[in-house]
């Protein structure tokens, strides 16, 4: 169960990467749209684009095993949750504010620190029907912000 | 491999960090954020290895390694596999991605927590771009091989080193936009460098020098490799490290400190390229600017190429003027000057000279002063060669390598920017002829 804090600090303008491993154990990674905390903070889904996937969606149907990645740039506070029984999901169009709402709190995150606003709009650019969803119970949390720390437990997850 | 790396460098800068993903033997994947990717060519990059970290306890393991980059310029994506082969915890490289995490973890406020302890070196076994759309990327502020082509040919048109060393740092300006830049000379007996020339200081500087290995010119001298920083660092910020450096290694009492190196307080980006030929480090060419991210890759590039070229030039020209005729000594004897006479002073202890009560130079250009100065007034001498020069006992030059010909041109610079009534011009090749404007006194500690 993720702490309260935890959960809004993974809904605020964070940078979203999850990945998931094949047979080989060579990961592939995609940008996560934005994420939603389910069941008061047992479970976790993050939207991706099924378009830059498709490596990524096969690596979880084979084995479920995943880990995302959450990163504030502004203060570089970095979380990773992994857990090992991730589904996916068609995407729920009522989540669609969720999405909106997390690119625009990237926006505003990073455009200040210099990156241009069209350059991430172009990151971040998505079709409703391209989305899917990726629902997991994250059963370990890491501090990766960095620094000695990084890599250690956390006791986000109670 | 769909990609080639060098197309896209720029997504190595970590202005959009990296991610790399990796595996343990249980099947968990592992996901971290690069500090810094560093290419070495198409096929082989490097990564910062900071702290032992579960990427790093995979990646030893055998764990196949994939990285996801973004380009800052076009938003395009890329994902590339990779295959560890070793890690480098000295030599070019190293100080190469040493300096660079100096300025990201300035930047990112991780001084003191960012330490490297090696370079990871990692062969790239593809890159594929990932499906999606991007932006058109803003044209690059120089077209590097034009200005390259057109540098490369004005110094082509270059007779003597004086003309090479103003051609050089003019085109720096001129072709590549670069607004501060230094020419500093290796001297090899001495294990220094020292300033023959810069553009957009309020002070020439020409004279100040750096020891061999200290900051970020020192070092990428004694690396032979070019050293870039994007954020400014204090750990490479020159007045303190030479300072420091000084303080530590005693250097205090022949190193050149009363000339002030010139370099901007407030430098973000820096760049130090060597200038190399025939397997010698003739000096460092070094860049900066007020702006974060200035120099990149191209930038290197450019660079480093304009410098093999200046290089093998350099030792053209020293070489050509090596190998004229002694002249002799004029019969006429010069005019005699009228006014007040000049004090110049010379304390034989580390050759330093002093005009009236302001100090001019001292080591190897100090004798060769006060040997000419001798000369002129015992004899009424005004020509001088570079080979008369090499074998007079006075100047002990120290050996071959001696740069006779830069420390002329230092020289020359030095008597110039203080106006004090003592020219040195060149006459002819390997030949320089001294005038003086008013009666010298020599007075010898």
């Amino acid at each position: 169960m993720l702490d309260s804090e935890t959960q809004a600090f993974l809904q605020t303008g964070v940078s979203i990467s999850l990945a998931a491993c094949n047979a080989q154990r060579l990961a592939c990674m995609s940008r996560g749209m934005g994420c939603k905390v389910l069941d008061g903070g047992r479970r976790l889904a993050v939207f991706i684009k099924r378009s830059q996937s498709q490596e990524l969606l096969d690596n979880i149907a084979g084995c479920n095993k995943v880990a995302c990645v959450f990163s504030l740039p502004s203060s570089n506070r970095t979380l990773q949750l992994k857990g090992e029984d991730a589904v996916v999901q068609s995407f729920d169009p009522a989540d669609g504010g969720i999405v909106e709402h997390h690119v625009t709190e990237f926006v505003r995150e990073v455009v200040p620190l210099g990156t241009p606003e069209p350059v991430v709009r172009a990151v971040f650019s998505y079709t409703t029907d391209d989305l899917v969803t990726v629902i997991y119970t994250p059963t370990a949390v890491f501090s990766q912000t960095p620094g000695p720390k990084a890599g250690e437990p956390v006791g986000a997850a109670k | 491999m769909n990609v080639r790396l060098e197309t896209i460098r720029e997504c190595l800068e970590g202005i959009i960090p990296g991610h790399i993903g990796t595996c343990d033997a249980e099947g968990m994947p592992n996901l971290a954020y690069l500090s810094q990717v560093e290419f070495i060519d198409n096929q082989h990059v490097a990564l910062s290895y900071q702290f032992f970290n579960r990427t790093r306890q995979n990646v030893l393991a055998g764990s196949p390694v994939r990285l996801l980059l973004t380009s800052h310029l076009t938003g395009a994506q890329y994902r590339a596999e990779l295959q560890f082969l070793r890690t480098e915890t000295a030599g070019p490289l190293f100080e190469q991605m040493k300096a660079k995490l100096a300025g990201i973890a300035a930047h990112t406020g991780m001084s003191g927590v960012f330490k490297l302890l090696g370079s990871d070196i990692y062969r790239v076994l593809s890159i594929d771009q990932v499906v999606g759309p991007t932006v058109a990327p803003p044209p690059p502020p120089v077209n590097y091989l034009t200005a390259l082509r057109r540098a490369a040919q004005k110094l082509v048109g270059c007779a003597n080193l004086e003309c090479l060393l103003e051609t050089a740092l003019d085109s720096l300006q001129s072709e590549f936009g670069i607004g501060h830049v230094m020419l500093l000379m290796h001297d090899e007996g001495r294990g220094r460098l020292y300033t023959l020339a810069s553009r957009g200081y309020p002070e020439s500087g020409v004279g100040s020098e750096i020891p061999m290995g200290v900051g970020l010119i020192g070092i990428c001298a004694r690396e032979r490799s070019p050293i870039r920083i994007g954020f400014m660092t204090s750990e490479y910020a020159y007045g303190r490290t030479v300072r420091d450096s000084i303080a530590a290694e005693g250097y205090a009492d022949t190193l050149e400190t009363a000339i002030p190196l010139p370099g901007l307080p407030e430098a973000r980006s820096q760049m130090a390229v060597p200038i190399l030929a025939c397997e010698r480090v003739l000096g460092v060419l070094y860049v900066e600017s007020v702006a974060d991210l200035h120099f990149g890759y191209d930038d290197e590039d450019a660079l480093v190429a304009f410098a093999a070229q200046l290089g093998q030039a350099i030792l053209h020209h020293q070489q050509v003027d090596e190998v004229e005729e002694e002249a002799q000594a004029s019969d006429a004897a010069p005019p005699v000057p009228a006014g007040p006479p000049l004090r110049v002073r010379h304390y034989a202890a580390n050759d330093s000279v002093f005009l009236g009560d302001d100090y001019l130079i001292k080591g190897v250009a100090g004798a060769i002063l006060w040997a000419l100065l001798q000369d002129f007034a015992e004899r009424g001498r005004t020509e001088f060669t570079n080979k008369g020069l090499r074998v007079d006992p006075r100047i002990r030059l120290p050996g071959v390598s001696d740069n006779l010909e830069a420390r002329l041109v230092l020289l020359q610079r030095r008597l110039d920017e203080r106006s004090a009534g003592i020219h040195l011009a060149k006459s002819g090749r390997g030949r320089y002829a001294l005038a003086v404007d008013r009666p010298l006194e020599l007075v010898a500690d």
